[in-house]
């Protein structure tokens, strides 16, 4: 048994709450003439039972294993890490535009894992970007967004 | 039109030098990705989805089609070479298949898994051809009670066949579901669950959501681990050619795998992992010699590539006949038809029978070119096995933006994306899995579209689902696994009390 399943199980429990408070504002209707929200709160009701009992399971079994054992002796940091570039990349590619934007994002990426030197992560991203470049913006007509500079 | 009018069609329509090119850059895709044990067919198929949509809808399917299959004969390399599976069906590839290696027999590893699935592939192919049709002239007869019904053992079967908790592949599917009602209503066209989000209404992109549960979230997962490079078994590949000893030995297990594959792959939530597995066991069982079976045994290789490949082939059956995907593969190839206007389903072959006799025929053309692709250039697959994860984890990751951007040239994709990554990555760290989730989400529209007609029609009675013969057997079947699953927790707990009573 995974040591979150009480965490996991309440998170399903509260959406499954959600859910069904949203599929009554919608509009449930009744057995002849379902409404908008009718598959919904079944859902949310189903969705109650089996978090419920996710949850119930944690409390009657025995825990295995540890609190900590799912995340520690694993490289997170660098999870997190890639996952906040991909998120400004989102944010400011339209801004700065996809020339600039995927040079720097991929100069990140070849990077962050030991091993590649910065230069020829550099070199790396500046290929990557100018042979993607042209291959979906010219060859395939895909419209990327320019930027404040135009590029 | 007979039947062989329509090969010679199909044929024709595979034949186009655009098709063909289509299938060619699918089966290499295909055998790429099966090769990198990085991403797999699924995270592949739903990185090109996006880029399917300016095509035809034939040359996507064609292309698509190929990658599954091109994977399933790309993951026999790693798993023989390397001892790592390049995709989920390989994994039982590595116990003899690498063992084969390491006594200096590689060639002979590889020979026997790409000609048993090329025999496999190309047998289920004809089955294809042959049962689809009948099939979907039966259910034109299928109303909605009939199709709810048979989503329902497709769901169940699927979350049954969980490699995790059962409880909790239930969760994702009843997520899953619950995401296909957000959009547009299917009966009102009014919003629900947008949030007042504009780009929510057409529901939220199956392409960025299958991207990052699968793709980046596969690529997040790898990361955390410190990339250090793969051992390639150090050995010269010769005799591709399997010998006449090695033919007596394999075919009757090509043989077995062929039919073991067909029949699981058109079960729902069957497919190429479960009938590798199936097929392996089944081979060491009728063995005279079990005791050779982790130890290098040919059989051990040919009947589970045969089982995997042929369960690609069948696996079509219930999507281009009744429009219900029984996979996850199938389930994006239904989505890649959606977007393209097209509805699975039985009147697929009557109305749009240049996509269903195209796919078959460039099957056996995919086939072909696999034979060749994995034969007399293995050399070069075995190369791009030594190309470091550092170098290729940045490209996947930049493929999957471009995707996911490509979609509707919007930012809200690639937002879209990275939620469902860290999701994706969230959910494999807690012991959740991503494909049920997907394939409900997949199924949603129908799900409730054909539940609400149903409803509509037996003036809102329950009863209709089990007073009707096909739908009657296929809520018996689904109370069974529901049963079968609750038994032996009633058994142990029946136990448990009749100790603590003594």
């Amino acid at each position: 048994m995974n040591p979150y399943d009480r965490v996991t199980g309440l998170f399903w429990l509260l959406l499954s709450a959600f859910i069904c408070i949203e599929s009554l504002h919608l509009g449930v209707g009744t057995l002849q003439t379902p409404g908008m929200g009718f598959m919904a709160f079944c859902l949310s009701v189903l969705l109650g039972i089996l978090s419920l009992a996710l949850f119930l399971k944690t409390i009657f079994k025995k825990e295995k294993g540890e609190f900590s054992s799912t995340f520690s002796g694993t490289l997170w940091k660098r999870v997190l890490i890639v996952v906040i570039a991909l998120i400004i990349y989102a944010v400011f590619m339209p801004k700065v535009g996809y020339l600039i934007s995927t040079f720097l994002l991929m100069g990140f990426l070849f990077w962050v894992v030991k091993g590649t030197k910065w230069w020829l992560a550099l070199v790396y991203s500046l290929l990557t970007t100018i042979i993607t470049y042209y291959c979906f913006s010219v060859w395939l007509r895909l419209e990327f967004p320019e930027g404040l500079f135009r590029l | 039109m007979g039947i062989f009018d329509n090969v010679l069609t199909g044929f024709q329509i595979c034949l186009d030098p655009n098709n063909l090119l289509f299938c060619f850059i699918g089966v290499v895709i295909g055998t790429l990705v099966g090769v990198l044990p990085g991403i797999g067919p699924i995270g592949a198929i739903s990185l090109l989805l996006p880029t399917t949509m300016r095509a035809t809808p034939v040359s996507s399917i064609i292309m698509l089609a190929g990658i599954y299959y091109g994977a399933m004969y790309g993951g026999s390399t790693t798993s023989i070479l390397v001892n790592i599976p390049g995709e989920a069906a390989s994994i039982v590839t590595c116990i003899d298949g690498y063992q084969m290696a390491r006594q200096g027999r590689a060639g002979p590893a590889l020979g026997i898994a790409a000609w048993g699935s090329f025999i496999a592939g190309t047998l289920s192919v004809v089955g294809l051809m042959l049962v689809s049709v009948p099939l979907a002239n039966a259910a034109l007869r299928f109303g909605p009670p009939e199709y709810f019904a048979l989503m329902c053992v497709g769901l169940i079967v699927l979350t049954y066949l969980a490699q995790r908790s059962i409880l909790k592949a239930t969760i994702m599917a009843v997520v899953g579901l619950f995401l296909g009602n957000v959009g547009l209503d299917v009966v009102t066209s009014l919003p629900r669950f947008t949030f007042g989000i504009d780009e929510l209404s057409d529901g939220i992109g199956i392409a960025p959501m299958a991207m990052g549960l699968f793709g980046i979230a596969e690529i997040l997962e790898n990361l955390e681990q410190s990339l250090e490079a793969r051992e390639i078994f150090q050995t010269r590949i010769s005799n591709l050619w399997p010998s006449l000893k090695d033919w007596a030995e394999a075919k009757w297990a090509i043989l077995r795998g062929t039919i073991i594959g067909f029949v699981l792959g058109i079960l729902p939530g069957g497919g190429a992992i479960l009938s590798s597995f199936v097929s392996y066991a089944v081979e060491k069982k009728v063995s005279r010699h079990p005791e050779r079976f982790g130890k290098g045994a040919i059989e051990g290789v040919a009947g589970p590539e045969s089982a995997n490949n042929s369960a690609t082939g069948s696996c079509m059956i219930p999507l281009l006949s009744l429009g219900i995907p029984p996979n996850i593969i199938m389930a994006m190839l239904f989505a890649a038809l959606v977007v393209h206007g097209i509805q699975p389903g039985p009147l697929l072959i009557k109305d749009h029978p240049d996509i269903f006799w195209g796919v078959i025929a460039s099957m056996y053309v995919g086939n072909i070119f696999l034979l060749a692709l994995n034969l007399p250039l293995i050399g070069i697959w075995v190369k791009v096995l030594r190309i470091p994860y550092r170098i290729l984890f940045p490209l996947i990751l930049f493929f999957c933006i471009i995707g996911a951007y490509s979609i509707n040239n919007s930012t809200f994709d690639l937002y879209v994306m990275i939620f469902f990554g860290v999701l994706g990555y969230l959910f494999r760290k807690f012991g959740y899995e991503g494909a049920p989730l997907v394939m409900a989400y997949v199924l949603g529209p129908i799900f409730e579209q054909s539940l609400r007609q149903s409803l509509l029609i037996s003036g809102g009675s329950f009863m209709i689902f089990f007073t009707r013969p096909i739908s009657g057997i296929a809520m018996g079947v689904c109370f069974l696994l529901i049963l079968s699953n609750m038994f032996p927790y009633i058994k142990k707990y029946r136990q448990r009390y009749e100790e603590f009573e003594e």
